[in-house]
């Protein structure tokens, strides 16, 4: 008797002649999810199968399978002898022992004696005999015991689903810059993009010596808990010290806040040129700060020439992306008392509906171009 | 690279290093083994106890327990003596007391904080009101770990005594052992020490004991350090802690003549129109906090750090702890509070080596607060 592991998928099945992409995209995430344990990943019909692999981390690797996107559903299974007895002693095992059940039978092998009604009356049968407690409910069990005849002589058993991530296949819906600043926010953001197929890579901006390094491991530990969910992750890291400190001192401090997501989003672009990213990935909730109202935004996009601006958070309660962020294991992490953005130069009162002449007015005090390209020169590239 | 945050670590002693490493790869063996090779490893031990605790008390009258940090040494008094009644501590206390304090709350301990003055030392008449005859323990830092601001502990201790003479008194000497003159005295009960900080290793500590008071353990285990703290002994680290204090004691006096006049120099050369010193004339010459009101003592380090000198800041760039508990219980403001590093001497630091950092010191603090203007 081995334990196995079944992996149904979600909406793959969907996609008519991409489902063969589709699926190979989907079994490559799965196999990088894997990696470093030993395993054996099948592909029977309509589903996966994990085979021979180390028992004693079924556990970690039913939870890194249960992140990977596109897995709707995973099963702790038996597998078995095809062989009536056989079989009986195994649902037996995991049966309950009161309650209502029902039996459940997938014949692939056409072979076996009793057909799928047949062989569910059979156990069902011999369970009541055993277990006079139990009671049968075809309609809406307690708990339903799942028997797989397969074609090559073996029989899979189970019965409990674990809920998966859900979504598409990272990978099967281009590639996204998510800006990634050590909030809660942001990679709840860049988890709602990937869950859609999404490929990431993060950027963030730091303000050392006015942040610390604490507050770039936060970011890089945020990626990579994100990047558990995306297989893998690449984290661009860009100084803005020197912008601030032209900002500082160039232009009004109320403008402090407006001025630098414009060069954040300037930055972005390009490294998305370089990346060959197709969107721009922010975890923007409207009104949530000072920056984040319509003005804010609209400030923010005029300096984009290319690409659209995802924010998936746009019409989402603080507390609605708490939920997920703690759902998806960030929260902690994202409340390090870390500061990510430097709050030496934010300003007491900053602009809440920022009028687009007047902020290009005061950003005309400024050599844009050369900052950012004084900026980009410094990028620093984190694989995760 | 110019290192003066000898307060957080020091470089361990290398000769003591080598001088030890044989028990590390040789005379392996655990001293509570009954065969010779065993024994002869105790006897080790027990030689190492005798000459770190005669550095500083009469082995007569007291005896020392090896552990593994003076954060451990701090909890075992703690919550082996302030089990009921209250505690009175002060609020220039390291993070295992103050922390530890905490917890005794929790169990429903009375805690009391004595206040500082403005030099960083506790005010004595206040501690000395919150003693009553309900007080079971009373802990006053030698050399505080911030401000470098010495408590004449042994005249504390007498007082403490003299008002309720059931009290047991401890101190935490981490910043003190083998930097400032000091002994034993028998109103003292218990007093903390580090390796660490005086090119020992990581890892090994220790707590004096008068043998007139009673301990609890903290570690339960197979009976080593007379029952006081279970686990099997670190011999390497006690024997390199050993020869390594050895040293240190040998030049104490050498050493803090040297450093005070290290500490003279920032003194003297630091900007005045730049920064404020903290530390009294009359702290511990091996710590110097000083404060750059307006700039954060966390993004000057970062500056000071990238042109190759190491110090300490107050406390770290955080929203929660913005400011350091210690620097503020000193009557200090909140601008000045905010800018502080922590800059603390050892004696291989050279002349050179501090006139070169007041001088990249002095720059970095010209430079950020020309970018803030």
């Amino acid at each position: 008797m081995e334990k196995i592991i079944i992996i149904r998928y979600c909406e793959i099945h969907l996609k008519g002649k991409n489902r063969g992409y589709f699926e190979k995209v989907f079994m490559i995430n799965l196999e990088r999810a894997l990696a470093g344990i030993r395993h054996e990943i099948r592909r029977p019909s309509g589903r996966y199968v994990v085979e021979n692999f180390d028992e004693s981390r079924t556990e970690e690797i039913v939870s890194k399978l249960s992140k990977v996107f596109g897995v709707h559903t995973l099963s702790i299974g038996l597998k078995v002898k095809t062989d009536l007895d056989v079989i009986y002693n195994t649902v037996k095992q995991i049966a309950p022992q009161t309650g209502t059940f029902k039996v459940e039978t997938n014949r692939a092998d056409k072979t076996f004696p009793l057909n799928s009604m047949e062989l569910n009356a059979e156990i069902g049968g011999r369970l009541l005999a055993d277990y006079p407690a139990l009671k049968v409910d075809v309609h809406n069990p307690q708990k339903v015991l799942y028997i797989d005849l397969r074609e090559n002589g073996s029989t899979l058993i189970f019965s409990d689903m674990i809920k998966g991530a859900g979504g598409m296949p990272v990978g099967t819906a281009g590639k996204g810059t998510l800006l990634l600043s050590g909030g809660i926010d942001s990679p709840v953001a860049g988890y709602m993009i990937a869950k859609r197929g999404m490929q990431i890579e993060g950027l963030h901006f730091h303000s050392y010596p006015y942040t610390n390094m604490q507050a770039r491991e936060k970011v890089e530990e945020l990626a990579r808990i994100l990047a558990g969910y995306t297989g893998g992750m690449t984290l661009h890291i860009v100084s803005v010290t020197h912008i601030q400190e032209q900002i500082h001192k160039n232009c009004p401090a109320e403008m402090m806040v407006t001025l630098l997501r414009r060069f954040m989003m300037r930055i972005a672009e390009k490294i998305s040129e370089n990346t060959g990213s197709q969107c721009i990935i922010t975890g923007e909730s409207l009104g949530q700060v000072a920056s984040q109202t319509i003005e804010g935004m609209t400030s923010s996009n005029a300096v984009i020439q290319n690409l659209p601006v995802l924010r998936p958070l746009v019409g989402f309660d603080k507390t609605e992306i708490i939920e997920i962020a703690r759902k998806i294991g960030t929260f902690e992490t994202s409340v390090l008392p870390y500061e990510d953005c430097c709050t030496v130069f934010l300003p007491k009162h900053p602009v809440i509906k920022p009028d687009l002449k007047k902020v290009e007015e005061a950003e005309s005090k400024l050599d844009v171009e050369a900052l950012i390209l004084e900026a980009l020169s410094g990028e620093e590239i984190v694989k995760l | 690279m110019i290192y003066l945050d000898n307060a957080a670590t020091a470089r361990p002693n290398g000769e003591a290093v080598k001088a030890a490493l044989h028990f590390l790869e040789k005379d392996f063996y655990n001293p509570s083994a009954m065969y010779k090779e065993g024994f002869q490893i105790h006897r080790e031990v027990e030689s190492a106890r005798k000459n770190i605790l005669a550095k500083v008390a009469d082995i007569a009258a007291f005896d020392f327990i090896f552990t593994s940090c003076g954060s451990e040494s701090d909890n075992q008094v703690i919550f082996s003596c302030a089990r009921r009644g209250n505690f009175v501590t002060t609020l220039g206390e390291h993070a295992a007391i103050f922390n530890s304090a905490a917890d005794l709350k929790r169990r429903g301990v009375e805690v009391r904080f004595a206040k500082l003055k403005n030099d960083g030392s506790v005010d004595e008449e206040n501690l000395l009101c919150l003693v009553d005859a309900n007080t079971t323990l009373v802990s006053v830092i030698h050399v505080n770990n911030e401000t470098g601001a010495i408590n004449d502990i042994a005249s504390i201790a007498k007082k403490v005594k003299t008002k309720n003479p059931s009290t047991v008194f401890h101190s935490d000497g981490v910043q003190a052992f083998g930097k400032i003159p000091f002994r034993m005295s028998a109103a003292i009960d218990f007093y903390s020490v580090s390796a660490h900080k005086i090119g020992g290793i990581r890892g090994i500590a220790g707590l004096v004991r008068s043998k007139k008071k009673n301990l609890f353990p903290l570690i339960y285990g197979g009976g080593q350090e007379g029952g006081l703290r279970g686990g099997t002994e670190n011999v390497f680290a006690i024997k390199q802690f050993e020869y390594a204090a050895e040293q240190k004691f040998l030049n104490l006096e050498k050493d803090l003549k040297k450093v005070s006049s290290l500490n003279e120099i920032v003194r003297a050369g630091l900007d005045k129109n730049l920064f404020r010193i903290l530390s009294s004339e009359q702290a511990s010459p091996y710590i110097l906090s000083i404060s750059a009101p307006g700039l954060r003592g966390e993004t000057l380090m970062h500056m000071i750090n990238d042109q190759g000198v190491l110090v300490g800041t107050g406390s770290a760039c955080s929203s929660r702890n913005r400011y350091s508990r210690v620097i503020l219980a000193c009557g200090v403001e909140e601008r000045y509070a905010e800018g502080v590093l922590r800059i603390s001497f050892s004696a291989e630091n050279t002349e050179k080596e501090v006139t070169d950092a007041v001088k990249i010191i002095n720059e970095c603090a010209a430079k950020l607060s020309e970018s803030l203007k």
